[in-house]
């Protein structure tokens, strides 16, 4: 009977597992609904605010502000956007090896430039570490739902070193959602905001390595109606400079907040699932063992049997 | 008639998307009202109130912050897009709501003058949006418009 124990005791642990990891995959699920609204009601100002930024970088000319200003790359500030706990899946492998294959494809580009990681989010700083780059700043105690007071600092951290000059290029690596089953890791420029040299930049660079992900917004529309969408001759109200000074930032500050907050719905949805993917396959195993037990405990009841009437008969033997 | 394409989105929801005859914003250097065919342009948008009409009726709305783009689409129409950091339709303004953001806006203002706040930005952007809320909603109560 030693071997039914020891399936006994292997099926109560997975037991035990199961309801860990079902419990896990209910508290993702709330979260993930929380985050997902977030995500997808901020998503239209976002993409909108994006929209008019790139049309004031293509339309109006000579634009002082630095964001607008294209410079040489020298120095390049990479974002990674990961979560601080695990157990969700792929999602920091997907978003982390995505930025990693594009700094390796970016210093092919730049060879002379200098690369420094901002990273938000443990996993990301632990990789990053690991491969000894250089970790400009790295965030930790972002909440769940994040606000927009909590990406403050960052924001406000890339726009300054950027209107500075530490960095020539400010460049987020994050994890876009699609659905609750499906998320997107992506590359995606934020400072200089100029989307026509964007785009040849990251395609130079996609062509190099086809696997990245770029993030082109509605790009192929753009591609289609640019020859015969006009120049818009934008009128400013007030100063044009404050003024897009003062527009820029903001929009800047709403697209890190966005990028935060389909990173966030990402990881709750990967989560969620691989903590469902978990519970199925802890009932999987539990219904293996407990066919192994119940034969292993047949068998000894056979064997016992087998052994109780064999002895009958040669006790019948000796009698007779 | 030209209609000019009105779209009044926040942070959290698409509040207004819709063709109206003409808009009158509250920017920071002054009202300016825009008609179909007008020239882009883009401001900033101050607290106050955002007065659409559409077929002879008043649509308002309170909006705290922000700023507009006008420019037309590629089927030529005159598209405003007025990207606020508040907005809300003066009919969700409710009697309710009013008196939560007087209470609001005293409580805050409590609060700025017993301290100097390292969020005082922060208050101050609360302030002016419980104060606006009030503001507007003291306004039309006597006016008649289209919820």
């Amino acid at each position: 009977m030693t071997g039914t124990n020891e399936i006994k005791r292997r099926i109560k642990s997975v037991g035990n597992i199961r309801k860990i990891t079902k419990a896990m995959q209910m508290v993702a699920a709330a979260k993930m609904k929380r985050a997902v609204a977030s995500a997808l009601s901020s998503r239209l100002y976002a993409e909108y605010s994006w929209d008019i930024l790139s049309s004031i970088s293509r339309n109006v000319e000579n634009i002082e502000h630095p964001l607008f200003v294209e410079r040489e790359t020298k120095r390049v500030l990479l974002v990674v956007i990961t979560s601080n706990r695990g157990l969700c899946g792929a999602y920091n492998t997907q978003v982390s090896k995505q930025a990693v294959r594009f700094l390796e494809s970016i210093r092919r580009k730049f060879p002379s430039a200098e690369f420094e990681i901002l990273t938000a989010g443990k996993k990301g700083e632990r990789l990053f570490r690991r491969m000894s780059e250089k970790i400009a700043a790295s965030f930790l105690n972002l909440p769940d739902n994040v606000s927009l007071r909590d990406i403050l600092p960052i924001s406000r951290l890339i726009a300054e070193e950027y209107e500075k000059g530490t960095y020539d290029r400010a460049i987020v690596a994050y994890t876009d959602f699609v659905s609750s089953l499906v998320q997107r890791p992506l590359i995606k420029q934020i400072a200089p905001i100029s989307k026509r040299e964007l785009k040849e930049f990251l395609r130079t660079i996609g062509e190099e390595k086809n696997k990245i992900e770029l993030q082109n917004g509605n790009g192929d529309q753009e591609e289609k109606g640019r020859p015969f969408a006009p120049k818009i001759d934008y009128l400013f109200e007030g100063e044009q400079n404050a003024l897009i000074g003062s527009l820029a930032e903001k929009l800047l500050r709403m697209q890190i907040y966005q990028m935060f907050l389909e990173s966030r719905a990402s990881e709750q949805s990967a989560r969620m699932l691989a903590m469902k993917n978990a519970t199925e396959a802890a009932g999987e195993m539990i219904e293996d063992f407990s066919l192994v037990f119940n034969k292993a405990r047949q068998a000894g009841i056979t064997r016992e049997i087998s052994e109780i009437s064999a002895g009958m008969v040669s006790v019948n033997n000796l009698q007779g | 008639m030209k209609k000019i394409k009105l779209k009044v989105i926040t942070p959290e929801r698409l509040v207004l998307e819709e063709m109206v005859d003409q808009v009158s914003l509250p920017t920071t250097m002054g009202e300016i009202t825009i008609l179909p065919d007008h020239i882009p342009l883009i401001a900033n948008l101050a607290s106050g109130d955002i007065v659409a009409v559409s077929a002879g009726e008043h649509v308002p709305m309170a909006v705290a912050g922000g700023f507009i783009e006008v420019k037309k689409d590629e089927n030529g129409i005159t598209t405003v897009a007025v990207l606020a950091d508040f907005a809300e339709h003066v009919s969700e303004l409710s009697e309710e709501a009013i008196e939560k953001a007087k209470a609001r806006a005293a409580e805050l203002q409590k609060k700025m003058e017993n301290k100097e706040d390292v969020d005082f930005e922060h208050f101050a952007a609360e302030l002016e949006r419980s104060l606006n809320r009030v503001r507007v909603a003291d306004k039309w109560r006597t006016r008649k418009y289209r919820k």
